[in-house]
């Protein structure tokens, strides 16, 4: 096995990783915040991915044109769910497992709602520049994965800048951190939890892009995603922004560097070992710190 | 905490009414009714076995498995496998759920002894990536027929037999999971189980091993569902992991007994019947996805308006004597 080889699998690791934390944030922030697990969060995604594709196919247009239009709906359409169905569940005798199911159901609409719009067919995002790549030495960044990865970066950075430079970022965390006490200090927690979500669901859209970029998708992928959001969110601590970056990173180099020794249909299987393997070690996650 | 039936006033009258349902239901394929009747009831049966089962770890115990379907596949496999293997009679496939059924227990053993020490959403969501993990298994597994699936020999005899035999032992198992699951809420066990749920600390203080009252209560709530999915199996004559390992139908088993209320063997009850009744009629009626967006919805409605269950809900009004 040459060193390039296992040089290549390490970097198409990372900017896979990439990915995966920006999936994974979204997810995080959820259930930090607002104590509700989304398992309809990578649907999102997947529906972005069709707005993508449809850019592409429909208007010619470079998928990523479609971000503006897709992400401000999400988030828009993210606070409209949280005011028509979140909210009423935080009443629930256990909001955790209540928001589960709920968002289940929310999973199977999107789901089936896609596969009534688009068809079961595996789709692929085919951007002018797919198929082209940098060459450094004898290593291939494919443009695509270097873009996606760069949404991440993105993505991740300005959630983190939001939530550490304004003032209504600082509310999240203070409501993250003792939802009583910001409540308290006159932080409108309705108000904190809606942007949170919005965030969190458009934060999902560009996931969703930016995994096309790189993979086949139909509507039933958001389950595979989803374990990869779990897995990333339990690595980097419920909540934690840069364990959610790091954890990604680490998932990303592992399922990278295995993929050169088993077929890529086992990976799935790995990973889910990995992620019996750390909740019983370390439940709460292998970073917890701030956020 | 919900009493059993036979303390209160309503359950003098619900057993000798039950009795009668049963008998009913007995002898109901010798009026030779349509073959759609027994299909459409056989299914009744068989969420009520996957409902009742799944209320043992999560009604009981409050560990919300969401991946019950799993142990349902791996039943069904089990028995196709059997069959195929060694060519066994259609009695010898009968039988050969039992063995499916252990090891359906056998793989939650297995899987619980890690899983059931983490605890609320943690365990719910290991549980269902646990059932898409076992899909992408058998999937890839030359030997189950990978993504086309395998096929059974089905019995040659009439339609309207096969579906009369397959009802009868449906209903069979029905029972004999509804009285177990009775058995166990009054037992010991089932006593254990209940302090874990409300307060796993305390019941550790008690005394009580609860590490093995959970694996104990896993592996019987996987147990039935394997059995299920043999039979299952040989009912359909054909099965494939879409089918066996069909995410709706982890999610319908939770819904089934959340509408009821969990914790109860009616609540179970209820929540099965009527679910996989509008189940039926939506999927034979209506396109399948569009069933299932509206499947979805319902799902949604009953968490907004009855976060606790439709006995809760109907408790509201005043049905104290209800459960």
């Amino acid at each position: 096995m040459s060193a390039v080889f296992i040089l290549q699998s390490l970097i198409s690791g990372i900017l896979m990783g990439g990915i995966y934390a920006l999936l994974g944030v979204g997810f995080s922030l959820t259930w930090g915040v607002l104590r509700v697990i989304n398992i309809a969060h990578a649907a999102f995604g997947v529906l972005a991915a069709y707005i993508a594709y449809w850019f592409s196919t429909k208007l010619t247009l470079d998928p990523l044109f479609s971000l503006v239009i897709s992400l401000p709906c999400l988030f828009f359409g993210g606070m409209i769910l949280h005011r028509g169905l979140i909210r009423p569940i935080t009443k629930a005798r256990e909001t955790i497992i209540s928001s589960m199911v709920l968002t289940f159901g929310l999973a199977i609409v999107l789901e089936n709602v896609m596969l009534w719009l688009w068809k079961a067919d595996p789709r692929v995002l085919n951007p002018s520049y797919s198929g082209t790549a940098i060459f450094i030495g004898e290593v291939a960044l494919p443009i695509p994965q270097v873009i996606a990865f760069g949404l991440a970066v993105v993505g991740i950075s300005l959630i983190y800048l939001f939530l550490n430079q304004t003032h209504t970022g600082k509310a999240v965390q203070a409501t993250w951190q003792e939802q009583e006490g910001a409540a308290l200090m006159g932080i409108n927690l309705n108000r904190v939890s809606q942007i949170t979500f919005g965030l969190a669901i458009a934060a999902a859209g560009l996931g969703g892009v930016a995994m096309a970029m790189m993979y086949t998708f139909d509507p039933p992928v958001h389950n595979f995603w989803l374990i990869y959001m779990f897995l990333v969110v339990i690595v980097g601590g419920v909540g934690s922004i840069l364990g959610t970056a790091l954890a990604g990173l680490i998932l990303g180099i592992i399922t990278g560097l295995s993929m050169a020794f088993i077929p890529y249909q086992w990976i799935n299987v790995l990973t889910f070992g990995l992620l019996i393997v750390i909740l019983l070690i370390r439940p709460q996650g292998l970073f917890k710190t701030g956020v | 905490m919900a009493k059993g039936p036979g303390q209160s006033g309503i359950g003098k009258i619900l057993l000798p009414a039950g009795a009668g349902i049963l008998v009913l239901l007995t002898l109901f394929p010798l009026f030779s009714p349509p073959a759609y009747f027994l299909s459409m009831l056989y299914m009744v049966f068989l969420y009520v076995v996957l409902a009742e089962s799944w209320n043992i770890i999560g009604g009981l115990a409050g560990y919300l498995s969401f991946g019950h379907v799993a142990f349902f596949g791996i039943g069904a496999y089990t028995t196709a496998f059997l069959m195929k293997q060694l060519g066994l009679s259609p009695l010898g496939t009968i039988l050969s759920s039992l063995p499916a059924g252990l090891v359906a227990a056998m793989v939650a053993f297995l899987i619980g002894y890690p899983c059931l020490r983490l605890r609320g959403p943690y365990f719910a969501v290991i549980t269902l990536c646990f059932a898409f993990v076992v899909h992408m298994v058998i999937q890839n597994i030359e030997i189950f027929g990978g993504v086309e699936g395998l096929w059974l020999p089905a019995m040659e005899k009439p339609i309207s037999f096969i579906r009369a035999v397959f009802y009868e032992i449906m209903l069979g198992l029905m029972v004999a999971v509804i009285l177990i699951f009775r058995w166990i809420e009054k037992s010991r066990l089932g006593m254990g189980l209940m302090t874990i749920k409300e307060e796993e600390e305390v019941a550790q203080t008690l005394g009580i091993h609860t590490p093995r009252l959970k694996i104990i209560a896993f592996g019987l709530s996987a147990f039935f569902p394997g059995i299920a999915g043999g039979l299952h199996a040989y009912y359909l004559a054909y099965i494939s992991p879409e089918i066996v390992f069909d995410v709706m139908i982890s999610i319908l088993i939770v819904l089934m007994a959340l509408f009821g209320g969990g914790g109860s063997w009616i609540g179970g009850l209820i929540g099965a019947v009527s679910l996989s009744l509008v189940n039926e009629f939506l999927t034979t009626f209506i396109g399948a996805e569009i069933a299932r967006i509206i499947y979805g919805l319902l799902f949604i409605g009953v968490i907004i308006f009855m976060p606790n269950g439709i006995m809760e809900f109907l408790r509201r009004f005043g049905r104290e004597d209800l459960c």
